[in-house]
């Protein structure tokens, strides 16, 4: 207590500038092998992450408490809503469905024809978003589960809608994904009217993706439903993704841009799947998953 | 040297300061009473716990984490230092699912900053220290959002100055809220007095 001033100004003086400089390289390295190669520092991370998650949880707690008594209280009306929805919503499946099975029976038919192997149905993995990070770089969502939820970087992530984004990074208890109009992913897709190959890329504008470097005589009008074309493997193939909004054309570079709104919510809903996909990173154990499904990847 | 600053001399009550107020110039910085450890870590584990929640989206919401580190640096900097601001910093990065290192090294930036203004401040009220610490923390944020920038390939606009101002103008409220126990502490020396 005495002696404070004079201690601090032989003591800790010089140090100040040699402390600075240690903690800002460290930070600097950091920043640089994050920012350059991603899966280095996540061991890290995941420690970090896995110490940080009760602390999370704990914070969160109050709003999780007020959502479940709002969620009881407004069951009963809730519950009423949903079922008038979910009536118009049965008697305008029950055609949809029909037309479904014929037309999924027409196309066993085809691919049998043409030999292609099925299509196997992706096993699945419900998440709750946990928070959204801050981040004024990147459209993200960090989930409630992860890694030992069987969750692997590189799975897409669902909503009623269609493809809502991809998984980027997972930790043992959380994942987080990049939002399909993060300007990061991009994802192989067709065009469901005529089957034209595109790549649809986020734009970074909450709300819009677009199709770059369409050539000219490139078949897309608005109105056209984008949906994920399988290419690449990631994805599996017919998920919706976005319908066209506009075209432009630019004529100094010949090409052209579509920009489209996604049909997923990820602003509106808290609950997400996760397609448990056969990822390249994901190794042993989903190989292990493929052969106890009896299908094998031929990649 | 050291010798003015081991100064045993009793707080002033407001009273004898106005009959010695001729003296006022020799020793214009009161004395400082040292803040218990539980509560300078209390504080910052608060602070943290509250930067965890949502209202961060807001991208100009002051960073009250770097406020109370830095406050913590200035007033007690043999506790407080640049390590603690790296370590929160790279628990903010972790949560922020940013880069890890980029929070880490504004605080360290800025925790320097403070610390070499520390002698300085001691003299000033609250409201001028707000002033100095301004530039601290515009320059800590500019060198992370450059940095940002350069890596990311696009600018991300001028929320962040409003953000870095928003903390800044927050300095005397932490002033008064975090020197609250001492204040109280002195009322009672001084009724014993």
């Amino acid at each position: 207590m005495q002696g404070h001033g004079s201690l601090r100004l032989f003591r800790r003086g010089p140090t100040a500038e040699f402390r600075l400089c240690v903690l800002a390289v460290i930070a600097l390295a950091l920043i640089v092998v994050d920012a350059r190669w991603r899966e280095a520092l996540d061991p890290a991370r995941k420690v970090v992450a896995v110490a940080l998650y009760p602390f999370q949880r704990l914070v969160l707690a109050p709003r999780d408490a007020v959502d479940t008594a709002n969620n009881w209280l407004d069951a009963a009306s809730l519950a009423r809503s949903e079922k008038a929805a979910l009536q118009q919503q049965r008697i305008e499946l029950a055609q949809i469905s029909t037309h479904a099975a014929q037309l999924s029976a027409e196309n066993r038919l085809l691919r049998r024809l043409l030999n292609i192997s099925e299509m196997v149905s992706q096993p699945a993995v419900a998440v709750e978003v946990l928070y959204e990070p801050p981040n004024a770089f990147a459209r993200h969502l960090v989930f409630n589960k992860g890694s030992s939820s069987g969750i692997q970087p590189g799975m897409p992530v669902i909503d009623e809608g269609g493809v809502v984004g991809q998984i980027v990074r997972v930790t043992p208890f959380t994942a987080e994904a990049a939002l399909l109009t993060d300007d990061n992913v991009s994802i192989p897709a067709q065009v469901l009217r005529n089957g034209l190959r595109v790549i649809v890329f986020g734009s970074g504008v909450s709300g819009k993706v677009v199709v770059r470097y369409l050539t000219g005589d490139s078949d897309i009008v608005p109105g056209d439903s984008l949906i994920t074309s399988g290419v690449g493997g990631l994805f599996p193939a017919g998920l919706l993704i976005a319908k066209v909004d506009s075209i432009e054309r630019d004529a100094a570079s010949g090409f052209g841009i579509a920009v489209a709104s996604p049909m997923s919510h990820p602003e509106r809903y808290r609950h997400f799947l996760v397609l448990r996909v056969d990822t390249p990173t994901s190794g042993p154990e989903a190989s292990q998953e493929a052969g106890r499904d009896g299908s094998t990847s031929d990649r | 040297m050291a010798q003015p600053r081991i100064d045993r001399r009793p707080p002033a009550t407001a009273g004898r300061a106005s009959s010695l107020s001729a003296l006022e110039p020799i020793d214009t910085a009161p004395f400082r009473r040292p803040s218990s450890t539980l509560f300078v870590w209390g504080s910052l584990i608060l602070v943290w716990l509250m930067s965890l929640l949502p209202w961060r989206l807001w991208q100009p919401a002051p960073d009250l984490l770097l406020l109370v580190i830095l406050f913590w640096c200035v007033n007690e900097g043999r506790r407080v230092g640049m390590l603690a601001a790296f370590i929160f910093g790279l628990l903010m990065d972790v949560h922020d699912a940013g880069l890890l290192g980029d929070r880490a090294l504004v605080y360290t930036l800025a925790a320097y900053g403070a610390i070499i203004l520390t002698r300085r401040l001691q003299h000033f009220n609250a409201v001028v220290q707000a002033v100095h610490m301004l530039p601290v923390i515009v320059l800590a944020e500019a060198v992370s959002t450059i940095i940002h920038a350069w890596l990311e390939g696009a600018w991300p606009g001028w929320g962040w100055l409003w953000s870095a101002l928003f903390t800044t103008a927050l300095w005397p409220l932490a002033d008064i809220l975090l020197h609250l126990p001492q204040r109280r502490q002195e009322e009672i020396d001084s009724g014993a007095a």
